[in-house]
């Protein structure tokens, strides 16, 4: 969580080792003379290593290249998403085969599981700004949540009975300001964003509190009932799609995703810039195909024990859609690449003539957006808003989401798909204890233990990486 | 308790066993009655379902029962009784059930603002003040203009305007109170406090006291303690272990027993009855209904019992509510002898 980059903050311990640096002199300068001496170790570093620095897509020309740039990638602890899918197959088969009547990878609980994943995705994604930057933010639940209550209360046909998108912008700007006063307070006075969001999650729990209480419902605002501004939010986490929209929507977005794969890695062919090979795009291409027609098959089988309730539920393409603007906005503007600049090394980036403190404001105001997001389907999930939120568990959970699915704690690395895979196992670890019936006890005691195997791989893959400073040690 | 017996024969004599199981959920708050409540509930589904499973599980907070509901309709329940967390966020656990056919009894609190409740099960709270009330006025005997202390609870409980009510039209004109307090909080040091003001007032003559749950006359009853002679009545309610033994001992006359048994067994037979699609006798409700801000709700609800000394053990005991050990602990072993409470 430290703002200052691994590098420099390794120095003093490894000055100690090293006889090169004076004994007694583990002062700044020493920092710095460290610091310069730094590309030296890389320089004699082993061949592999420097392979496994860059994407396997910049030196691969063949299909077979880049599957084994790739294998060097791993072996070398850039593994990428690769564990976070192993994790997702063992929790899948231990559940299906522990559950009782083998209920865990039916239809109905499979959407169960998407549910309830989704809050912890979305809201995996809202911390990875934060973490992206190489800080922490502690507040993410209680901010959402205040937006949520905010929006709740505004749509309540028996005061405000503001419109359903009136209400939803309204919740998402206050989370967007509170991000931007923490934001601001970390980059301008330079406070600690552990403390200063640890001071945002009781003001915003506290504030969340007095908005709930606002109105006569004695707390507890309520989505149920005939208003369609309330019966929309509803819908948020509960409606569907019926079958033969959900295939068409599935194919339409299939289409646009292969397309937007396809055409991007042509044109960079074609003007000869680096690009992952044919087989590799095709690859990419058919992966999405088909994990469209699982997702859309699997919705699209009745889950009633009597009756119908068929079709893709809204929460799915509301997730896709802030998976994608956000990989759009980190992956191919400039604004992201100022954002993994600065988490990989600050004072570079400023001397780079990045403006750091604007970058990592917004990052911090991007980061209680997303918050708001996540939290509006958390209310949706619930049908309204109560007091009883355990705005810290779910700010643990977004924070083991993100790190369990490949984001890094110590900055510069991660990507939103990062936070729904790491979400997916998390709420997939959460669904499975509850059909065991187990006291929910048992999911914090489970839920700590992953994320801190999560947070030991992140560790370790950090030493394994040619990147990290822990090589020279 | 007769007609539930009767429901629980017949129901025997048509399965003899081989009915074929089925799944019925118990979701409960986690609160220290819940265990309790699942053992009776469990007990009444083996009687007349052997191959019945109860999936149950108790939640702290909201979003956590609703998790567990999703578990139970994923796990194939045929019906669920729902004991609310918070009675308003539940209805989305009740529509989530609606839409997979799945039917719900509200269980002790009632779901609100839903219209897709099956039944309610709980206790008739408005009863509770006339049939505290009413056992005053028959401790009372003939006592002219009797002089009686009436504690409330707290004002912003809605409970306590219900009980006020319910104890107005019991007493009947038979005695207006010398003093009422609504007690801020509804502790028993407010109620204590309330009382020694009362014995001030009315020179430590005090024929009986009126309170309306058994936390507030434990606080009645500490300022009266060595200052009032002969001993008044003192009313309460819920059973709570310490009015139990102030009952045994004779400084409390009389509590309100909510047996949970009672309940979780009527609330069982609903739903064996909802999951093999048996309707309901018209009795079990008696045509009741409760209105939940949306729909009203068929409704069995349960008359609470009196407690006295002469029936703790025929009651609290006898249930399982309080053990005999529970209840003598070494202060009172002689007055339980005396109570015939072994």
């Amino acid at each position: 969580m430290s703002r200052v980059p691994s590098r420099q903050g390794d120095a003093p311990g490894s000055g100690s080792v090293r006889p090169a640096v004076t004994s007694g002199d583990v002062g700044p300068q020493a920092d710095v003379a460290s610091a310069e001496l730094e590309p030296a170790p890389d320089l004699t570093a082993a061949p592999e290593a420097g392979v496994a620095a860059v994407p396997p897509e910049l030196i691969a020309q063949t299909l077979g290249e880049y599957v084994r740039a790739y294998v060097a990638r791993i072996t070398a602890g850039e593994s990428g998403v690769l564990p976070v899918i192993v994790a997702m197959a063992a929790i899948m088969i231990v559940f299906q085969a522990i559950s009782p009547n083998h209920v865990y990878l039916s239809p109905v609980n499979v959407v169960n599981l998407f549910q309830q994943s989704a809050v912890f995705m979305v809201l995996a994604m809202a911390v990875g700004f934060a973490l992206i930057l190489g800080e922490i933010d502690l507040s993410v639940g209680f901010v959402g949540a205040l937006g949520a209550a905010i929006t709740v209360q505004l749509v309540q046909p028996l005061n405000t009975n503001w419109p359903w998108w009136a209400g939803i912008a309204a919740g998402l700007f206050a989370c967007t300001v509170f991000g931007v006063i923490q934001g601001t307070l970390v980059t301008r006075l330079r406070l600690p964003s552990f403390i200063v969001t640890l001071g945002g999650y009781l003001i915003a729990n506290g504030l969340f509190l007095m908005v709930l209480l606002i109105g006569p419902f004695s707390g507890f605002p309520s989505l149920a009932g005939f208003s369609n501004n309330l019966q929309v939010i509803y819908n948020l986490m509960w409606g569907n799609f019926d079958p033969t929209t959900s295939w068409i929507a599935a194919a339409v977005v299939v289409v646009a995703l292969d397309g937007y794969i396809w055409l991007g890695d042509a044109r960079r062919r074609k003007s000869g810039l680096v690009a992952p090979p044919v087989g590799v795009t095709v690859i990419k291409m058919l992966l999405i195909a088909v994990v469209a027609v699982i997702v859309v098959s699997i919705c699209n089988a009745n889950r009633a024990n009597r009756g119908v309730l068929e079709g893709v539920p809204y929460v799915i393409p509301i997730v896709l859609a802030v998976l994608g603007a956000w990989t759009m906005l980190l992956q191919s503007t400039k604004f992201g690449r100022y954002m993994y600049a600065i988490g990989g090394n600050p004072e570079a980036a400023r001397r780079a003539g990045i403006n750091v403190a604007l970058v990592r404001t917004v990052g911090f105001a991007l980061c209680s957006f997303t918050a708001g997001i996540a939290m509006l389907l958390y209310a949706s999930l619930l049908g309204g808003m109560s007091n009883n939120l355990q705005g810290g568990q779910y700010v643990l959970y977004a924070v083991a989401a993100a790190v369990i699915g490949g984001t890094s704690l110590f900055g510069g690395r991660g990507k939103p798909l990062h936070g729904v895979l790491g979400g997916l196992v998390i709420g997939g670890i959460y669904n499975g204890m509850y059909l065991q019936g187990l006291p929910v006890q048992w999911e914090y005691v489970v839920t700590g233990l992953v994320l801190l195997a999560a947070l030991t791989i992140d560790s370790l893959s950090r030493r394994g990486a040619s990147s990290g400073s822990v090589t020279r040690a | 308790m007769l007609l539930l017996s009767a429901l629980i024969l017949m129901a025997c004599g048509g399965g003899n066993g081989t009915t074929p199981g089925k799944k019925i959920a118990l979701l409960l708050p986690d609160t220290p009655t819940a265990l309790q409540t699942r053992a009776y509930f469990e007990d009444l589904v083996t009687q007349v379902c052997p191959n019945c499973q109860v999936l149950y599980n108790a939640a702290t907070t909201d979003a956590e029962q609703q998790t567990q509901a999703a578990s139970a309709i994923s796990s194939g329940a045929s019906v669920m009784v729902l004991d609310p967390v918070h009675g308003a966020t539940a209805s989305t656990i009740v529509a989530q059930a609606k839409a997979a056919n799945i039917p719900v009894v509200s269980y002790d609190r009632m779901v609100l603002n839903t219209p897709n409740l099956s039944y309610f099960v709980s206790f008739d709270t408005g009863a509770a003040g006339g049939l505290m009330a009413g056992s005053l006025v028959t401790a009372l005997g003939s006592k002219v203009k009797p002089t009686v202390v009436e504690i409330n609870g707290d004002p912003a409980d809605g409970n306590t305007k219900t009980f006020k009510d319910g104890a107005l039209s019991a007493i009947n004109g038979k005695f207006t109170p010398a003093r009422q307090y609504d007690t801020p909080g509804g502790t028993a040091a407010n109620a204590k406090a309330e009382m020694e003001r009362a014995l001030a007032d009315l020179k430590f003559r005090i024929d009986g006291v009126l309170a309306a749950n058994d936390k507030l006359a434990g606080g009645a009853i500490a300022a009266m303690k060595g200052n009032v002679r002969p001993w008044p009545p003192v009313t309460g309610q819920g059973a709570d272990l310490a009015a139990i033994q102030r009952i045994v001992t004779g400084d409390q006359y009389m509590t309100l027993y909510m047996s949970s048994k009672a309940e979780a067994e009527a609330a069982a037979q609903i739903a064996y009855d909802l999951a093999f699609g048996i309707t309901l006798p018209a009795s079990m409700s008696g045509g009741k209904t409760v209105n939940n801000g949306n729909a009203d709700v068929p409704s069995v609800l349960l008359t609470p019992v009196v407690v006295t000394k002469a029936n703790v053990e025929a009651t609290v005991v006898a249930d399982g509510f309080w053990s005999a050990d529970d209840i003598c602990t070494t202060q009172f072993i002689s007055a339980c002898a005396e109570a015939g409470i072994a």
